[in-house]
C-alpha cells in the first residue's frame, strides 16, 4: 500500500470578510501518494492555484487540515512553514520566480543556504544542480540573459537543491515554447522516475496527460479525479 | 550565499539611491563630527591657555563678565579698570608671592588686529618663564621697545630692528620671543608704563595674575585679597571652569544641530529601506516560497541598514575631521576665540570615535526597524503576485 505524503482534508479557503468574502476552495479533501505525478485542472480562477499554495504551507486554509508526510502544516508556526518549505518541498512557478540579481548559481545557492548548506559546499552542489538541467556553462548568467525555458530548468534545479521528495508547480510550462515545453517535461519525467512526487496545476492536457492521475476542479470544488489511461 | 553577500548584492542594485542615502548619512554625521572636533580642540586649548598663565589666582574688576573672563586667557582688549594702587595692597597680602599686572590693549597693524599687552618685564619673564628665539629682552622697566610673540612674527615677517607703531608711535622691535603655544605667540609685549602712557590709562591694568605661596592656602589668600583691596578674584581653576562651561554650552548647542542633520539622514534610510520593501515585494514572496524564514529577511533589512550606518559613519568621520582642519580656523575665528585659531590638526579620541560610530550604527539600526518589519510581514502568496 502507498504511502499518502500529502492529505488535504476538508479545506476551505475564503478571502475578505463579510459582502466581499470570495471563497477560493470549499471543502475539499485529497490524498497525494508518495511518487505519484498529479495534474490539477481546471478554469482560471477556480481555486488550483490556492489549492498548491495551502498544499506548499505558503497559505494557510481557512478550515480544514493539511498534513504534510502526517505532520499537520497548518498547526506550524511561521519559521517552522519555512523550513518545511526549505527542506521538504519544491516550488515552480509559471513566471520562473528567480531573483533578478542574482546569477542562476547563485539563485539555487540560496535556496541551499535557506536550507542550511553554506557558501562552499553550496557552491559545489549548485554548480552540480545546473549541470543536470544542462546549464553549468550559464552558471553566472542573471535570469535576464536566460531563455524562458532556461530560466524555467534553473528554476527546478532552484526546487531541487535542498532534495525534497515533493516538487508543486504551478503552470510550469505556462510561459514556454513547445520545444522548451518538451524539454521540461522530458526532466520532469525523469525526477518522476526518480521517485518524487509531483503535483502540477496546468490548463494544458497536452501536459497533464504526461500525469498519472489527473484531478480537476470547479468553484473550489473537486469535480473530478481520475487516473491517466483509465 | 550568506547573508553579508546577499545583503550588498541588494545594496548595490541601486547605486544611485544607495549613494545619496549614504551621502545623507556621512554628511550629517560629518557635521557632527566637525562640530565635536571643533569643540574638542577648544577645550584643549582653552585648558592650555589656562595652564600658560602660571597663576594660581587672577585679580579683576568687580562685575566682569564671562567674555571678559574668557579674554584673559586669549589676549583680548581689556577695560584698564584696576588702580596700580590696589595691585600694591595685593603684593602685601601674606601669603601672595607674586602679583603680576596685565594692562591689555590692541592695535592695528598692517590692518590686522594686534593685541598690545603691557607688562612689568623682570616678573613677567620669572612667571612665564619665556625664551628669547631673535634679539634681547627689556633691559629697563620702562624701556620704549616692543618683544613679539613667534607667531606674530611669522604672520608679519618681523624681526629685531623693525618698527613696530602703536597709535602713530613708531617703536623698536627688539625681541622675538620662543614659541610657547599659547596666547603668548600672538601678541606683542611692551613695558607697563610705556602702553599705559600710548593709551593714556596711567596708573591702570586691566588684571592681574597672582601666585601663591601655599598651594592650601589659595582660598583664604583669595578672601584676604578681597578684604585688602577693591577688586574681585577667581581661581585659576573657577576661571577655567566658567569659560569650559559657556564654550561646552556652544559647542552643545552646535551639535544638537548636527544631531538633527544626522536625525534627518535617519528618516532618508526610512525612506529608502520603504520603498526597497515596497519594490522587492515579489522578491520577498519568493524568499519566502524558497524557505527564508521571516527572521532572516528581517536581518536582511536590519543589516541593509546598519550598512549604510557603518559607511556613513566612516565617510562622516573622514569628511567631518577634514572639515574641521580646513573650516575650523575660521570658525573659530571671532571675538571669543580669535587667538585659539592656532590650534594643531584636530582629533578625535577612542572615546568620541567609538560614540560617533555608536550613533551612527545606532541610529540607521533604529532607522531599519520599521522597513525591516514590514517586509516580515508580507504573506509570501499576497507578495508574489506584485509584478
Amino acid at each position: 500500500m502507498s504511502e499518502t505524503v500529502i492529505r488535504v482534508a476538508n479545506v476551505s479557503k475564503v478571502y475578505g470578510t463579510g459582502e466581499a468574502a470570495a471563497t477560493a476552495l470549499s471543502e475539499i479533501s485529497l490524498d497525494v501518494e508518495r511518487g505519484s505525478w498529479v495534474a490539477v485542472m481546471g478554469p482560471s480562477g477556480h481555486g488550483k492555484s490556492t489549492l498548491l499554495q495551502i498544499m506548499g504551507g505558503l497559505d494557510r486554509p481557512t478550515r480544514g487540515q493539511v498534513y504534510l508526510h502526517g505532520i499537520e502544516l497548518t498547526t506550524l508556526g511561521s519559521a517552522q512553514l519555512a523550513q518545511t518549505r526549505a527542506r521538504a518541498i519544491g516550488f515552480v512557478f509559471q513566471s520562473f520566480n528567480l531573483l533578478p540579481h542574482l546569477t542562476a548559481l547563485e539563485n539555487i545557492q540560496l535556496a541551499l543556504w535557506f536550507g542550511g548548506k553554506g557558501d562552499e559546499k553550496g557552491h559545489a552542489q549548485a554548480m552540480a544542480l545546473l549541470d543536470s538541467v544542462g546549464l553549468a556553462e550559464k552558471a553566472h548568467l542573471c535570469p535576464g540573459a536566460l531563455s524562458g525555458g532556461q530560466q524555467q530548468r534553473v528554476a527546478v534545479a532552484r526546487a531541487l537543491a535542498n532534495d525534497p521528495d515533493i516538487l508543486l508547480m504551478d503552470e510550469p510550462t505556462g510561459n514556454l515554447d513547445s520545444a522548451a515545453e518538451a524539454e521540461l517535461l522530458a526532466l520532469l519525467g525523469r525526477l518522476h522516475e526518480q521517485g518524487r512526487t509531483i503535483v502540477m496545476v496546468t490548463h494544458n492536457p497536452a501536459v497533464a496527460g504526461r500525469a498519472r492521475r489527473v484531478v480537476r476542479v470547479r468553484d473550489g470544488r473537486i469535480e473530478g479525479d481520475r487516473v491517466n489511461g483509465s | 550565499m550568506n547573508l553579508g553577500k546577499l545583503v550588498w548584492r541588494n545594496l548595490l542594485r541601486r547605486k544611485g539611491r544607495f549613494a545619496f542615502t549614504l551621502g545623507g548619512v556621512a554628511v550629517g554625521m560629518a557635521a557632527f563630527v566637525s562640530l565635536l572636533t571643533i569643540g574638542q580642540g577648544l577645550d584643549r586649548e582653552i585648558k592650555k591657555q589656562a595652564q600658560g598663565l602660571g597663576a594660581n589666582l587672577v585679580v579683576t574688576p568687580k562685575g566682569w563678565c564671562a567674555y571678559e573672563q574668557i579674554s584673559v586667557l586669549t589676549g583680548e582688549q581689556l577695560p584698564e579698570a584696576i588702580p596700580m594702587s590696589e595691585i600694591d595692597k595685593i603684593m602685601a597680602v601674606p601669603g601672595v608671592k607674586t602679583a603680576v599686572p596685565y594692562l591689555n590693549e590692541k592695535t592695528a597693524f598692517r590692518n590686522r588686529p594686534v593685541p598690545v599687552i603691557g607688562i612689568l618685564p623682570e616678573e613677567m619673564r620669572a612667571l612665564q618663564k619665556w625664551q628669547i628665539a631673535a634679539g634681547r629682552y627689556f633691559k629697563a622697566a620702562d624701556e620704549p621697545a616692543v618683544v613679539v610673540g613667534a607667531a606674530i612674527a611669522k604672520q608679519f615677517q618681523l624681526k629685531p630692528g623693525d618698527s613696530f607703531t602703536v597709535r602713530g608711535h613708531p617703536l623698536p622691535i627688539i625681541g622675538v620671543l620662543r614659541e610657547a603655544g599659547n596666547k603668548d605667540d600672538v601678541a606683542t609685549f611692551m613695558p607697563l608704563p610705556v602702553v599705559q602712557k600710548l593709551y593714556e590709562v596711567e596708573g591702570k591694568v586691566s588684571f592681574a595674575a597672582v601666585q601663591v605661596d601655599d598651594l592650601q592656602q589659595v582660598d583664604a589668600v583669595s578672601l584676604r585679597i578681597q578684604e585688602k583691596a577693591n577688586v574681585a578674584v577667581v581661581t585659576d581653576k573657577q576661571l577655567l571652569s566658567s569659560i569650559l562651561s559657556i564654550v561646552g554650552m556652544v559647542s552643545g548647542a552646535m551639535q544638537a544641530v548636527a544631531a538633527v542633520g544626522v536625525l534627518a539622514a535617519a528618516f532618508g534610510i526610512v525612506n529608502t529601506l520603504l520603498t526597497a520593501v515596497y519594490e522587492r515585494r515579489r522578491e520577498i514572496g519568493i524568499m519566502q516560497a524558497v524557505g527564508s524564514t521571516r527572521r532572516t529577511l528581517f536581518a536582511a533589512f536590519l543589516l541593509e541598514s546598519g550598512l549604510y550606518g557603518l559607511l556613513g559613519g566612516i565617510l562622516g568621520v573622514l569628511v567631518g575631521m577634514l572639515g574641521a582642519y580646513v573650516l575650523g580656523p575660521y570658525l573659530t575665528d571671532n571675538a571669543f576665540t580669535a587667538s585659539l585659531r592656532q590650534s594643531p590638526v584636530p582629533s578625535l579620541d577612542g572615546a568620541t570615535l567609538l560614540l560617533t560610530f555608536g550613533l551612527s550604527i545606532g541610529l540607521a539600526l533604529a532607522a531599519g526597524l520599521y522597513p525591516a518589519w514590514r517586509a516580515t510581514k508580507l504573506s509570501p502568496v499576497e507578495a508574489m503576485r506584485y509584478v
